[in-house]
């Protein structure tokens, strides 16, 4: 069995498994059977007409003919009409009752012509100078009032070459024509298959880490073309999201390492120079601040992550933005009487949204923390809620330093802090950013903008009521 | 494991706190509070081990699951401390087994995972509170002493701390004689308190218990606050009521 199967394998080239291959293959079929079908068609069109045209020649001359009265007549007239005949393709010929014949170019009647009836085909002999030839021809045949036969006939030559033109002309045309696909076919699978390959290997380079690549375009816009674009495209994406996120790794390495060396030397100090347990204890709870920064910047990552990745979905519900914003406002009032800033909280209309509020209180809790840390004392921080349209608007309002417009956009990006040499505010540059967060995750809109100060605005559809 | 700070212990210890949460045994015999501790990482386990029985509480560990979950079936235990992540299985399902079996020692959960979603999983598998890891040890103590002290469901409606008077109906406090005015949110934090006076309260737990919140403030809200009550309670020719533990969080007592 094996044996046989061996015996019968053949090795295909690679192209011709491609489905483009196949689907030309297809196609050619269908495309020839279309011209044999058409081909066939007008043939048979042409030897119809053709023939009702040499029957009526016929029968018009074998009328013709006939009508003559005399003998003499009529031979006159059958010789006349053989006579014009550069194709010899003309036969005819006058038999007597006995059938022997009295002119013409036929041997003798053909005895399948049956005399009056319709126009046949049928196979006679033509006698003339270069001799006799059997041939066969259309041919009609008349009886006369004497008893007399007329025969007239035309050989059938054209119809045949005819026919024979068309068959080459269908050989010359068909068999071009389905190599010519095959080929077509072959070219456009080894060239689909080569930009596959070429595609591979590009897909194999950046799955090996070359996030550079991109796959190869050759202007032509066609579908590999776009499709390779849209791969490209989504490359960017990927490209940039990467580099983003090796960005936010130095900011994360670089915002860790401050507070941990300080640790580190300190402890170093204390361990050299410290003279008593107190002071020890002193480098201790110092370096546990240190820690505990540091333990506050990863636990705000986290949280940050797990904003970003969480499905909006199970706490959210209708939340009154009032009822929140009076709760930032009492969490917060304490802790601005304590640095002299006045806090003045505005919410007296209810505008409900769709949403977390546990989250959306971190929002605004984290807008309100930010602008009391950083304005200055003696200064003021304003929250308000209105409704805008179909929009709900908290806004934060500060009389602190502000942030420069340039830096607006940077805002929300992890570990931004305007003033980065401005430490001391004990925040982890990461509330804007949890803001941010948050805002996306309810589809909000969140900026800031200036004013004297510092305006921070979260504006969210409301909720129908 | 530098975060199990122990230096920083040193100083709370030093602190007048009062000692273990002493279980009144039927008999009227006092016993040392037992703890089972299950968790798989020697190093942390030790650590735990050497806090608590310093502070007068009898440790078991248990290093697997399977172990943990027998030795709290054995009973005796006062509360169990679980670690979620233990090799093979999760600590969750040790809590819900434990629930299962219908015994109700209050139990803290431990886990590296401190998402919200995981802390609401942890707490609704039967743990009775969740600390996130890392934590600090004052923590950790501060949490197994709520958890077994936990205030009974009283049905009184007055709380009484040495001069001070809560009465939750009327909604208002006083002082002796004197008559504290207080916010909402304050009132309801010194409800709190008051029902577990003599406890050392965390920041956190303060954080989580009266404000309700699932997130970390930036801010020391809760010190401004406490500053505030504080100033309520204890006026300046009074003796001091509620304590700040520097550092490490709150504890209201008794005048003495």
């Amino acid at each position: 069995m094996s044996a046989a199967k061996g015996l019968f394998y053949v090795r295909l080239p690679e192209f011709v498994r491609t489905t483009t291959f196949r689907w030309t293959l297809v196609v050619s079929g269908a495309f020839s059977l279309c011209i044999l079908l058409m081909f066939g068609f007008v043939l048979a069109q042409v030897y119809a007409y053709m023939t009702v045209d040499v029957d009526g020649l016929n029968a018009g001359i074998a009328d013709n003919i006939v009508a003559k009265n005399a003998l003499e007549a009529r031979v006159e007239r059958l010789d006349e009409y053989l006579h014009v005949d550069p194709h010899s393709v003309k036969v005819g010929g006058l038999f007597d009752a006995g059938g022997h014949r009295i002119a013409g170019n036929i041997e003798t009647v053909p005895p399948e012509l049956a005399p009056d009836a319709g126009p046949q085909l049928v196979s006679l002999v033509r006698v003339g100078p270069a001799g006799s030839e059997r041939q066969t021809a259309r041919a009609v045949a008349r009886r006369l009032p004497d008893q007399s036969m007329l025969v007239i006939g035309r050989f059938d030559y054209e119809i045949a070459w005819f026919v024979h033109s068309v068959e080459r002309a269908l050989a010359l045309g068909l068999v071009p024509a389905l190599c010519l696909g095959l080929g077509a076919g072959a070219f456009l699978s080894i060239r689909a298959q080569r930009r596959v390959e070429e595609v591979n290997q590009k897909i194999q380079r950046i799955v090996a880490g070359e996030l550079r690549e991109r796959l190869p375009t050759r202007g032509t816009n066609d579908a590999f073309d776009k499709l390779a674009g849209l791969v490209n495209g989504m490359l960017d994406e990927i490209e940039t999201l990467i580099r983003s996120v090796s960005g936010v790794g130095d900011d994360i390495a670089h915002d860790l390492r401050t507070p941990l060396t300080r640790v580190r030397v300190g402890l170093e100090r204390a361990r050299q120079n410290a003279r008593s347990l107190d002071e020890l204890r002193a480098a201790a709870d110092q370096a546990i601040v240190g820690v505990d920064q540091c333990l506050a910047i990863i636990t705000a990552l986290l949280r940050i992550a797990e904003i970003e990745h969480s499905r909006r979905l199970a706490g959210f519900g209708r939340v009154d933005l009032a009822d929140v914003v009076r709760e930032v406002g009492d969490l917060y009032e304490p802790i601005a009487e304590d640095k002299h800033v006045a806090l003045a909280v505005a919410a007296k209309e209810h505008a409900a949204v769709h949403g977390d509020r546990d989250l959306l209180l971190e929002a605004i809790a984290n807008l309100v923390d930010n602008a009391v840390k950083f304005t200055p004392r003696g200064g003021r921080v304003e929250v308000s809620l209105h409704q805008s349209g179909h929009e709900a608007v908290v806004r934060v309002r500060d009389t602190g330093p502000g942030i420069a417009e340039n830096d607006r956009d940077l805002v929300g990006r992890r570990f931004y802090r305007a003033d980065k040499s401005r430490r001391c505010a004990d925040g982890v540059g990461l509330g804007l950013s949890l803001v941010n967060a948050i805002v996306k995750l309810h589809g909000f809109r969140f900026n800031i903008s200036g004013g004297p100060g510092c305006v921070a605005e979260i504006a969210g559809e409301r909720a129908a009521a | 494991m530098a975060l199990l700070a122990m230096e920083h212990l040193t100083a709370y210890r030093s602190m007048p706190v009062d000692g273990p949460a002493v279980l009144a045994e039927p008999g009227g015999k006092a016993a040392m509070p037992k703890v089972l501790l299950i968790e798989d990482d020697r190093e942390t386990a030790n650590e735990i081990m050497a806090e608590l029985t310093e502070r007068g509480y009898e440790v078991d560990w248990a290093a697997t699951g399977i172990e943990g979950l027998d030795k709290a079936r054995a009973g005796g235990v006062d509360a169990m401390i679980v670690d979620r992540l233990l090799p093979g299985m999760d600590g969750l399902t040790i809590i819900e087994a434990v629930r299962q079996a219908q015994i109700r020692t209050p139990v803290l959960v431990l886990s590296a995972l401190g998402a919200v979603n995981d802390r609401v999983r942890g707490l609704r598998a039967g743990g009775d509170d969740y600390l996130t890891k890392p934590f600090a040890i004052v923590e950790l103590v501060a949490r197994i002493e709520a958890l077994l002290r936990r205030p009974a469901e009283s049905r009184d409606t007055v709380l009484r701390v040495g001069p001070l008077e809560l009465d939750l109906l009327s909604r208002t406090a006083k002082r002796g004689e004197r008559v504290v005015d207080l916010l909402p949110r304050e009132f309801r934090l010194l409800e709190y308190m008051m029902r577990r006076k003599d406890q050392l309260l965390t920041r956190a737990m303060l954080f989580e218990e009266v404000w309700n919140y699932k997130f970390v403030p930036q801010s020391n809200l809760v010190d401004v606050h406490m500053g505030r009550l504080r100033r309520k309670v204890d006026m300046p020719d009074e003796p001091p009521m509620i304590h700040n533990v520097r550092g490490e969080g709150f504890i209201l007592r008794a005048p003495a």
